[in-house]
């Protein structure tokens, strides 16, 4: 047994129209879910679960779904090759309301500009949602990811970012898959 | 000879340690890392290298009669942060693919519960 916590509001999300999506992960991944929508609170039984792995990732998804996902891009996870990460704002510039709302702005760009090109730089997913940045990224290009909203958040200037993924992205795909 | 073991793997950004020993822990049975695998510094901690790591630390195992693991995954942890690295997940996979049965998968990276300050000083790393 494994205990989460989302929040209240994507409760919801988690759970679909009549529960069409923990029904979705239940049966995917052969865990049990057992959610309290009063507390926000999920807990995962994961005794009759086929592959580890699996029930494993079971927990990132609802994660993923907790930080802003949509459950479509959410399930993404359960893929061999995809992963997620969570990028925490306050580790950056602590608790100041001022600051988060501006790291977050710088991320999401004007219209949501930003984002939308290193959505498609990356070919990732990036949710932003209260204090927290996620992404949902293919494995060949998440250390590329994981690097650029790195820099976003410790001030590099927006070009700088994009001339970094597109000089990493072209590298990784002269060099072959895995960097072999 | 059936025996259960635990593999304890860690996982960083730049290598892959896999250390399969007995159900308490302190008998080691079979060790495998990135440098035993692969010749170059910077692929160590590559999913592929992470591949062939483990499918050599589970034969090894296999030999000495150990069938079924309960794994033990560990990032770099504590005010370094990170979660297991990428290593991990693809490990898991070729420790099934070895033919090993697997029991239950957790995650023991050492969190602090407010730790040390983390080094860069007051205003950051400055380059």
């Amino acid at each position: 047994m494994r205990y989460l916590r989302i929040p209240k509001e994507r409760i919801g999300v988690l759970i679909g129209t009549n529960g069409e999506t923990k029904q979705k992960i239940e049966q995917i991944s052969s865990v049990k879910l057992e959610i309290d929508s009063e507390e926000g609170e999920i807990s995962l039984d994961d005794r009759e679960v086929t592959d580890p792995v699996l029930g494993l990732k079971a927990e990132d998804v609802i994660r993923a779904i907790g930080r802003g996902f949509s459950p479509e891009h959410a399930l993404k996870i359960f893929d061999e090759e995809i992963e997620f990460f969570l990028f925490d704002i306050y580790d950056y510039v602590g608790k100041k309301e001022n600051h988060v709302s501006r790291l977050k702005s710088r991320i999401i760009g004007r219209d949501g500009k930003t984002k939308q090109v290193m959505e498609r730089l990356t070919g990732a997913h990036i949710s932003i949602y209260g204090h927290t940045v996620g992404i949902i990224s293919d494995l060949e290009f998440m250390d590329v990811t994981k690097k650029a909203i790195d820099m976003m958040l410790s001030g590099s200037k927006h070009f700088k970012v994009y001339r970094y993924i597109e000089r990493e992205i072209k590298k990784i795909k002269t060099s072959g898959s895995m960097g072999f | 000879m059936a025996r259960k073991g635990i593999a304890h793997i860690f996982s960083s950004f730049n290598n892959i340690v896999i250390s399969i020993t007995d159900l308490t822990g302190a008998e080691t049975i079979a060790r495998c890392s990135g440098g035993m695998v692969t010749k170059s510094a910077k692929d160590e901690g590559s999913p592929y290298v992470a591949m062939k790591v483990a499918q050599v630390a589970a034969e090894a195992a296999m030999e000495k009669g150990i069938d079924s693991l309960n794994v033990r995954v560990r990032g770099k942890g504590g005010r370094k942060g990170g979660s297991p690295g990428r290593g991990a997940q693809t490990a898991i996979r070729a420790l099934v693919r070895a033919g090993m049965k697997i029991g239950t998968i957790e995650d023991v990276t050492p969190h602090p519960h407010d730790g040390t300050k983390p080094k860069g000083g007051k205003r950051g790393r400055r380059v």
